[in-house]
């Protein structure tokens, strides 16, 4: 499996910059599937991709629909690549799925850069960061096996290594985004992280993204983990300075 | 020279017209009251007087009658009325029952009339006041009766009517003017409506209206007013739109090119020509898209700030934000220059702020021979962020106008900015509230946003 090249669908309506981008993908070694529409996408992922840059503005079915379709089929981390840059395109391309969003104009070394950060594994193995390895708590760390998130009924356990919440018996799906947002808040129980800290961490992209990236994701995560999402117990927002995930 | 003549206000003008038009009505009836009540009484007084002088006349006449009875006895014989003076006439010798005045000035008006045998009825101004003289002939007896009546009550009662009248004009006026205050105070309000409706409206309210109204009169101009108001919305939004539609059609043919000159400028296989050609194109396109972003970003913020997006944030986070976004990495140096001081808070929409900031450091890289460090500093109630360049400096003619579109200080060099980058951050800052300004001293050339200081919620003193 892990000599199979990584799969990146490209649906552009554009045929210039689908094909631009074909050659600068390919040139890193990607394998490249490109899309026009929507419904041609579709099939595409239904064959399985790794990783999709999907623009919005598209003839027939639209961006935003693409993602609410494929989310349900694939895990695969979502970049939008759009010129629209308004606050309410952004955050409703992220809450129906996406993973990060690049808007137009942009340097291709950016694309390249998030695609890199959200293919890269997710890392248990995200080391610490320099004022963590002073006051690092060995119990909570990375190196544990399994995390107990929340001990109530059915209680909430996170185990890194082989990738799986669990709550109760019952296993909760993450993207691989989702996953990966989770894993950091693991490393940090109990700490604060600020948004443009998780960017750099989930991201990779603590100066260019948008905070409200990590808001949407913060939201879908508590959808799947917390009891009562509008009141998070789990996932706690600290005003003004980010966020806190509380082991109980 | 003439003078200025300011016109007077509606208010002022409706006020003054009420007021005159209640002073000529009740200067008119003021007027035609006092004229039939003068004319009225001064016919009483003279029916009055007629009367009295007959019935003393025929009483003079029966004396005169008695055979050996003298005038002056015949008037000594009749008590005259009050205030009146009775005067006899015979054979041109003047008898009086009072000896102030003499007979021929008092009874010269109806002499005349006495003479030709009728009885004279006139007014004479020698008393004080005026009196009516009454003259009969008394051919019986060879004599002429004369009466003269001073009309002192009457002359009270005008006097006192006149200024009764006078008065009332006066009130009456004044009240005018009140009425019409109040009725111009009452016209004027829906104008204060529409004022106050304008005002929000070019606040950037675009959602004001003025209610619907049931006046007829008013229905027109509340109607075509908020015609107007929806026209210059829609067009706005229209133009929001074009602007939208353009950004699309611009940001992917732009964004393909940065791509495939990308992926030309990696390829091995350029000569050195080539790859100088290569080299001017990726440059003239990351200025042809600075301009595009400056662009859309100058239209953005002419939309006006989105509240939503402005949030509490570190001065000097902001800067190295902006540093880390264009890849520079020189000295930053926050709040003062003894170490790391606290870092001061602004209230910024953060995305603008930094595109704000990057302009600036572009700015300095340009026209300012380098970025030489970022100070941010406090100052009262503001903050400072400081941007030091080591340029030549900006001449003091040139201090205002570069931060307007396309405009350029003399010294640089031309076609290397997108022309906006300065006028940006100048729109950007005031729609913070704040200032950007250009200081040089010497070597030391600074461009200095200075933006309102923000004090974190609870933090207890």
């Amino acid at each position: 499996m892990d000599d199979m090249p990584t799969r990146v669908l490209v649906l552009e309506d554009d045929p210039g910059l689908r094909t631009s981008l074909r050659m600068v993908l390919e040139d890193d070694g990607y394998e490249v599937v490109e899309a026009h529409a929507a419904d041609r996408a579709l099939e595409l992922v239904d064959a399985g991709v790794d990783l999709m840059l999907v623009d919005l503005m598209l003839g027939g079915v639209d961006g935003f629909t693409f993602i609410r379709r494929a989310r349900p089929v694939t895990e695969a981390p979502i970049v939008v690549i759009s010129a629209r840059d308004g606050v309410e395109d952004i955050v409703s391309a992220l809450e129906a799925g996406a993973d990060d969003y690049v808007t137009k104009p942009f340097d291709v070394e950016e694309v390249q850069a998030r695609i890199r950060a959200l293919l890269r594994r997710p890392a248990l193995a995200c080391p610490p960061t320099i004022d963590d390895e002073a006051t690092h708590q060995p119990d909570g760390g990375p190196s544990q096996d399994e995390v107990v998130l929340d001990s109530a009924e059915g209680p909430l356990v996170f185990r890194p290594a082989a990738a799986q919440l669990l709550r109760g018996d019952r296993e909760i799906h993450l993207t691989m985004t989702e996953y990966r947002l989770l894993s950091v808040l693991v490393d940090h129980l109990g700490r604060v992280l600020s948004r443009t800290a998780l960017l750099e961490h989930v991201w990779d992209s603590g100066f260019f993204g948008d905070e409200r990236i990590v808001d949407v994701h913060v939201r879908r995560l508590r959808k799947k983990l917390e009891l009562d999402p509008t009141e998070p117990r789990s996932i706690v927002t600290v005003r003004g300075l980010g966020y806190r995930l509380d082991g109980r | 020279m003439t003078p200025r003549v300011r016109r007077p206000g509606l208010r002022s003008s409706v006020t003054a017209a009420f007021a005159i038009g209640a002073l000529l009505l009740s200067v008119i009836l003021s007027v035609g009251t006092y004229v039939s009540a003068r004319h009225l009484l001064v016919e009483q007084r003279e029916r009055t007087a007629l009367r009295q002088a007959y019935a003393d006349a025929a009483l003079v006449r029966d004396r005169l009658r008695t055979p050996g009875t003298g005038v002056a006895e015949a008037l000594g014989a009749v008590a005259p009325p009050s205030g009146a003076t009775m005067l006899v006439r015979r054979q041109g010798t003047w008898y009086s029952s009072s000896l102030d005045q003499s007979g021929d000035d008092l009874t010269a008006v109806v002499r005349p009339a006495v003479a030709d045998g009728g009885v004279g009825l006139g007014w004479t101004a020698r008393t004080d006041p005026h009196s009516v003289v009454v003259g009969i002939p008394l051919p019986a007896v060879g004599a002429e009766y004369y009466e003269v009546a001073v009309a002192d009550e009457l002359d009270a009662t005008l006097r006192t009517l006149a200024v009764a009248l006078l008065l009332g004009a006066a009130l009456t006026t004044v009240a005018g003017a009140g009425l019409g205050r109040l009725a111009s105070k009452r016209l004027l309000a829906p104008l204060a409506e529409v004022t106050r409706a304008a005002g929000e409206i070019s606040a950037g309210n675009l959602g004001t209206r003025l209610q619907d109204t049931h006046d007829p009169d008013l229905g027109s101009l509340v109607s075509s007013f908020n015609h107007m108001v929806d026209a210059v919305h829609e067009r706005i939004q229209r133009d929001a739109r074009f602007a939208a539609d353009v950004s699309h059609e611009l940001r992917t043919p732009v964004t393909t090119l940065t791509t495939s000159l990308a992926l030309l400028q990696r390829s091995d296989e350029l000569d050195p020509r080539s790859r100088q050609a290569v080299g001017l194109m990726a440059d003239e396109l990351s200025r042809f898209r600075r301009a595009l972003e400056d662009l859309l970003a100058l239209g953005r913020l002419e939309a006006g700030l989105d509240d939503s997006r402005v949030t509490v944030t570190g001065a000097g986070e902001l800067a190295r934000k902006a540093l880390a976004a264009s890849g520079r990495s020189v000295d930053l140096v926050v709040a003062g220059s003894t170490g790391q001081g606290p870092d001061p808070l602004v209230d910024v929409d953060r995305a603008q702020m930094v595109r704000a900031l990057v302009n600036l450091y572009d700015n300095a890289d340009l026209h300012g021979e380098g970025l030489v460090g970022v100070e941010v500093r406090t100052c009262d109630d503001r903050v400072e962020i400081r941007v030091l360049d080591r340029g030549p400096g900006v001449a003091d003619e040139d201090r205002t106008r570069i931060f307007e579109r396309f405009a350029r200080a003399g010294s640089s060099r031309p076609g290397t900015g997108s022309g906006l980058g300065l006028s940006l951050v100048a729109e950007t800052v005031q729609r913070h509230d704040g200032r950007v300004r250009c200081s040089s001293t010497g070597r030391d050339t600074a461009f200095v946003v200075d933006l309102p200081l923000v004090t974190p919620r609870g933090e207890e003193a």
